[in-house]
């Protein structure tokens, strides 16, 4: 039990053990190699400074910015690809949602391959679905709102499978127990209390969507992006700064909207 | 079950509150696909052209992307990735110390706090976009976009968990007389290294997604081969390059999730099981519980 | 030595945790305080390091001013007294060690000890002080691996790491059942006597109080009510501490069901 004082002895200085040595060791070497690899230049941090082309931020060209047809026009397009692809790709995301959970799929292999597919769908980064939705039906928004309605799927089904698999399933076994079918079942029994969080997950995506619509033009998808890249192209930095602000702006704004109605749903 | 219950009326307004969502959606619809210049065969053509690339894309070109140097390049973004994280660790730790409100004073941890929100804001390509002509192309140019846009997301994360701690440790440092940088590497830093290093590796997970993006505008890795192979509608070339991207992500999602499981459970205490739901209610800003 | 002259303590909120507390505690004296919770035991064991500062009056630990005093000079005020807590404030994820260390921060030059290169004396003195407390062999052992007794005997060598001449332990046994708590007073008691150190104990149990105590201050509302040797010491005075007659509750032998029992073993 508890030793009295005087009693125990002093205990060896554990050594570090060898596993812990040669991970931390191949954590280094892998960091060095990749370093070399991208060719790691920390004088970039200090050379940022005295580097010309800072000159060509500034001033911010303010009444360029504001002219509706250079700024703003975009700026709507991007917020419609926004919109159309949140609005799609959640409504899409409620079945392939419920398929998705243990608790409310059909059958094993609905479950399985509706896993599996959106697992990969994911996996692809959301510029990649861009470029490849530009290259098959051409540049514009149109090709970027189903890259982001695909994207706004994929994140969807894992936010809201997960909110379902934590759902209670005593409601659903009492549906079932009165013999419902499987869709109003789920329709009674489980959809009611994960509503709220489809909601939220909802605004969080079109969240992500308004971030990742800015960059789309970068890509030929539409959107304020498309006007950031040529502007870039003409080496017009103010300008591209003076939309950065912008952007910074109504992000920051919709973040803070977005966040405080999902606080107040869940 | 007295005579005198009578059934109530049905709740006013809930119809109409639903009718009103529905048509708010539907203008938004609406409004949305007007300003995409949808017209009605684009519109039905869609389905078919994609469905026409895609079949071009079987069987995947895997020996001749290879043969390109594609799988270097795929390498080439996960190095991007991983320095990237690297450099937004090392940068974001020390400020957080400053930004969290149990431990810093509100001069310093103010600025700092709205520097991480500034960062947050900007997406990692605008970054490589302003970047590139300073660094010129390649990767070092994705590497610090990422590393700077990782300083925002991870401040913010360690700052969370520095403002969640026992604050008794801290307590003990003070009144044995040390500094405050004593308190803070040994009664806060012990507390949070386990959680703030689980959350580098997520955000590492998230970086190699974004490295292969950045690629797209030439700021290295495999981004740029799937755009050239694009360019000249090579499909199968850019299948091969897609699910070499696809299966590196899995990949790393996996190694790295259950190597942020290990950390997470070898660390003591029982509050310690919700962390990984914490991580992703933080990404998400929505509580999964 | 240490002398409060009217010492008030008013926290934000309008909160009077103490009024005109004058008290003198010579070297090597084993005091216990006892009285209600929120009656300001805690804040004035803390008014002593500077951890809570007095809203007037003045407290002098060792012919050095503690209110008002510089942040350096508070840190070396702090270095000479130890303080053990209810709660241990221990790091659990870290050494049992690493945690006694924490009490040579004061003498150890900030870079050695942010570097973990702690010199060769310091280590020494807090194995000496692990030995003291008869833990010695969980040195290396994460705290948290520890029973509820033996956390708070790291506390105490955390505390004995210091050197310190005066020793603070608020509420030292709250957390821990009868038998160790026990222990733990018993712990305090020698070292006091063997090393001389001044100790100041707040404690709730009067059964405790009377045993370890030799002189025993009383607390309510902030005010001190009672403040002698604690052989004069009957159910009356503890009456006018607690403003109530003495229940089960207040004695640790009465109560078999401990406070908190975290105690494993």
């Amino acid at each position: 039990m508890t030793p009295t004082p005087g009693q125990s002895t002093r205990p060896e200085r554990p050594r570090l053990r060898a596993r812990t040595v040669g991970i931390a060791a191949a954590l280094m070497a892998f960091s060095i190699f990749a370093a070399r690899e991208v060719g790691f230049d920390p004088s970039t941090f200090w050379e940022v400074w005295s580097n010309p082309l800072w000159e060509k931020f500034w001033p911010i060209p303010w009444d360029w910015v504001f002219d509706s047809g250079n700024v703003l026009q975009p700026f709507v397009e991007t917020f419609q690809i926004a919109t159309i692809s949140t609005i799609l790709g959640c409504g899409l995301a409620l079945p392939v949602g419920f398929a998705m959970s243990s608790l409310t799929t059909p059958n094993r292999p609905t479950y399985l391959v509706s896993r599996a597919v959106m697992n990969v769908v994911r996996a692809v980064p959301d510029l990649f679905w861009a470029k490849l939705m530009v290259t098959a039906i051409g540049i514009g928004a149109f090709a970027g709102a189903w890259a982001l309605t695909i994207f706004s799927l994929a994140v969807m089904v894992k936010l809201f499978s997960e909110t379902v698999d934590g759902a209670d399933p005593g409601p659903l076994e009492a549906a079932r127990a009165a013999g419902g079918r499987h869709a109003p079942s789920l329709r009674t029994g489980i959809l009611p209390t994960v509503f709220p969080d489809y909601v939220a997950h909802a605004l969080y995506v079109f969240e992500l969507n308004v971030r990742a619509s800015v960059v789309l033009g970068l890509v030929g998808a539409g959107g304020i992006g498309r006007v950031l890249e040529a502007q870039r192209q003409f080496f017009r930095f103010d300008r591209v700064l003076g939309m950065l602000v912008i952007i910074f702006v109504v992000v920051w704004v919709i973040e803070q909207v977005s966040v405080s109605l999902r606080k107040r749903l869940i | 079950m007295t005579a005198a219950t009578q059934r109530p009326a049905p709740p006013r307004w809930t119809g109409e509150r639903r009718g009103a969502i529905g048509v708010v959606l539907l203008v938004a619809m609406v409004w949305s696909i007007s300003g995409l210049d949808v017209t009605l065969d684009r519109l039905l053509g869609a389905p078919s052209d994609a469905w026409a690339i895609l079949r071009q894309m079987v069987p995947p070109a895997f020996a001749r992307v290879a043969a390109r140097g594609a799988v270097g390049k795929v390498f080439e973004s996960v190095y991007i990735a991983w320095i990237g994280t690297v450099i937004g660790a090392l940068l974001s730790l020390p400020l957080a110390f400053m930004a969290a409100h149990n431990v810093a004073p509100i001069w310093i941890r103010v600025p700092i706090r709205q520097l991480f929100n500034a960062i947050r804001a900007v997406p990692e390509l605008i970054l490589a976009v302003i970047l590139i002509p300073i660094t010129g192309l390649g990767p070092w140019a994705g590497t610090l976009a990422i590393g700077i846009h990782s300083i925002g997301t991870l401040g913010k994360w360690a700052t969370e968990s520095i403002e969640s701690i026992d604050s008794g440790p801290i307590e003990a440092v003070d009144s044995t007389g040390g500094r405050w940088v004593s308190s803070m590497r040994w009664a806060v830093f012990p507390q949070v290294m386990s959680t703030i290093s689980s959350y580098w590796l997520f955000r590492f997970e998230i970086n190699v997604r974004a490295s292969a993006v950045l690629g797209m505008i030439g700021a290295g890795g495999v981004g740029s081969e799937l755009v050239s192979h694009l360019v000249f509608r090579d499909f199968p070339a850019a299948s091969a390059v897609l699910a070499l991207t696809v299966g590196m992500v899995l990949t790393i999602d996996t190694v790295s999730a259950a190597v942020r499981r290990r950390i997470i459970t070898g660390g003591v205490g029982g509050d310690d099981s919700s962390r990984s739901a914490e991580a992703l209610s933080d990404l998400t800003g929505i509580n999964h519980r | 030595m240490i002398r409060l002259e009217d010492v008030s303590v008013t926290y934000p909120g309008g909160v009077e945790a103490l009024r005109g507390i004058d008290l003198t505690i010579g070297d090597g004296e084993f005091v216990v305080i006892v009285g209600l919770s929120g009656a300001g035991k805690s804040t004035l064991l803390r008014v002593l390091n500077g951890l809570v500062p007095a809203t007037s009056g003045s407290v002098v630990v060792d012919g050095t001013e503690v209110v008002g005093a510089s942040a350096a000079t508070l840190r070396q005020v702090r270095s000479r007294i130890g303080m053990i807590f209810q709660t241990f404030n221990l790091v659990n994820r870290t050494s049992v060690l690493n945690n006694v260390l924490m009490g040579r921060l004061s003498v150890v030059p900030a870079w050695r000890s942010t570097l973990g290169l702690w010199p060769a004396e310091d280590r020494e003195a807090a194995m000496a002080a692990l030995e003291r407390v008869g833990i010695v062999d969980k040195a290396y052992v994460r705290a948290s691996n520890l029973s509820g007794g033996q956390q708070q005997r790291v506390g105490i060598a955390r505390a004995l790491a210091q050197e310190p001449g005066l020793m603070l332990a608020d509420e030292p046994v709250a957390a821990l059942d009868p038998v160790t708590s026990r222990q733990v007073m018993g712990d305090l008691q020698k070292i006091n006597r063997e090393l001389g150190i001044t100790t100041l104990v707040n404690l709730h149990f009067l059964d405790l109080a009377k045993e370890y105590g030799r002189r025993l201050i009383g607390l309510r509302d902030g005010e001190m009510i009672f403040d002698g040797d604690i052989a004069n010491v009957d159910d009356d005075t503890f009456r006018d501490i607690y403003g109530r007659s003495i229940t089960d509750e207040d004695l640790l032998a009465m109560g078999d069901s401990p406070t908190d029992g975290s105690e494993g073993g």
